[in-house]
């Protein structure tokens, strides 16, 4: 096992008339268990030169296991804030990053719904983004993928 | 306008052989421009007692204000930014709140059809912060706790 920890702050002074500070810390775990996810696809970074959707994370074949559970973070490394990337699971829209936009959320797959994880950038003139799974899937590497 | 910050940090001494050390911040703007965005729900707090779907956050009601609904997949519309954190506040780690986004009109549960998709599970101390969009049909995010002992999320909703 490995111990993956994970935190959040959110903060503004200027939101409310109130200062507003939200902190968070979590270990990654396999599903049900206080045991730590051991796998990752690591941190990849890629620079997107066509608007074309991409599975970042395909399909995940045989995710039965009840203990499996996953993590998704991707950021959007852009400096020109016109420009974005919408994330997709399966066929519906999460929603857009904007240039310096990070995500960060549990991943848990159904076999039903062919939930890969896709990214379509906004411009073809080139936007590096990162991204990175931290799980215990038995296949993150699919058969085959529905795009 | 205001300034919302957000600082994601990731570290692991042993998940693999080169210890894992991640972190990145983000000032929360309105679609393509450099103001940021100035309205929220607040950090709301809700007690679920039931194995039911809920829908969490509905779209097209003001529930929270106004916010910009927009069609995150067509160019140049305009409420696309926004951010949505979520987080199971209990402590269990077998418990779960599964999350998923869709059309809370459609008869199925979360993971039994496409029109809703589940996301994932949070677990006691889980959190997720993603993007939001609020389309109308597409956008209401759902929640269904696995047990129906008293779980409590904490949500807030960051929007133009």
């Amino acid at each position: 096992m490995a111990t993956t920890t994970n935190s959040l702050t959110l903060t503004s002074t200027d939101l409310f008339d109130d200062s507003l500070s939200i902190s968070n810390t979590s270990t990654c775990y396999k599903a049900g268990t206080t045991i730590g996810l051991d796998q990752t696809t690591g941190l990849t970074r890629t620079y997107l030169t066509a608007t074309t959707n991409i599975d970042i994370f395909p399909v995940v074949k045989d995710a039965t296991n009840a203990a499996e559970n996953g993590k998704v973070y991707i950021a959007n490394l852009s400096e020109d804030v016109t420009e974005y990337v919408i994330v997709t699971i399966g066929d519906l829209v999460i929603g857009r990053l904007y240039a310096g936009d990070f995500m960060w959320m549990p991943w848990s797959p159904k076999a039903q719904h062919a939930q890969d994880i896709e990214l379509s950038p906004s411009v073809a003139t080139g936007m590096s983004v990162e991204f990175m799974a931290i799980h215990n899937f038995a296949n993150i590497y699919p058969t085959g993928a529905d795009s | 306008m205001a300034t919302i910050n957000a600082t994601i940090s990731v570290s692991s001494a042993d998940l693999t052989s080169s210890p894992l050390a991640l972190s990145n911040s983000m000032t929360m703007t309105k679609a393509g421009t450099n103001t940021g965005l100035e309205f929220t729900s607040g950090l709301v707090r809700r007690k679920l007692t039931a194995v039911t779907e809920i829908n969490l956050i509905p779209t097209g009601l003001q529930i929270y204000g106004t916010p910009q609904a927009s069609d995150a997949t067509s160019p140049n519309t305009q409420g696309a930014a926004g951010k949505l954190y979520i987080k199971n506040t209990g402590s269990s780690s077998v418990d779960y709140v599964e999350i998923g986004l869709g059309d809370v009109g459609q008869p199925n549960e979360i993971n039994d059809n496409t029109s809703k998709i589940t996301i994932g599970h949070l677990y006691g101390g889980d959190w997720m912060l993603i993007p939001y969009h609020g389309k109308a049909d597409v956008g209401d995010v759902l929640a269904k706790p696995s047990t129906a002992e008293p779980t409590t999320l904490e949500f807030m909703l960051f929007f133009e």
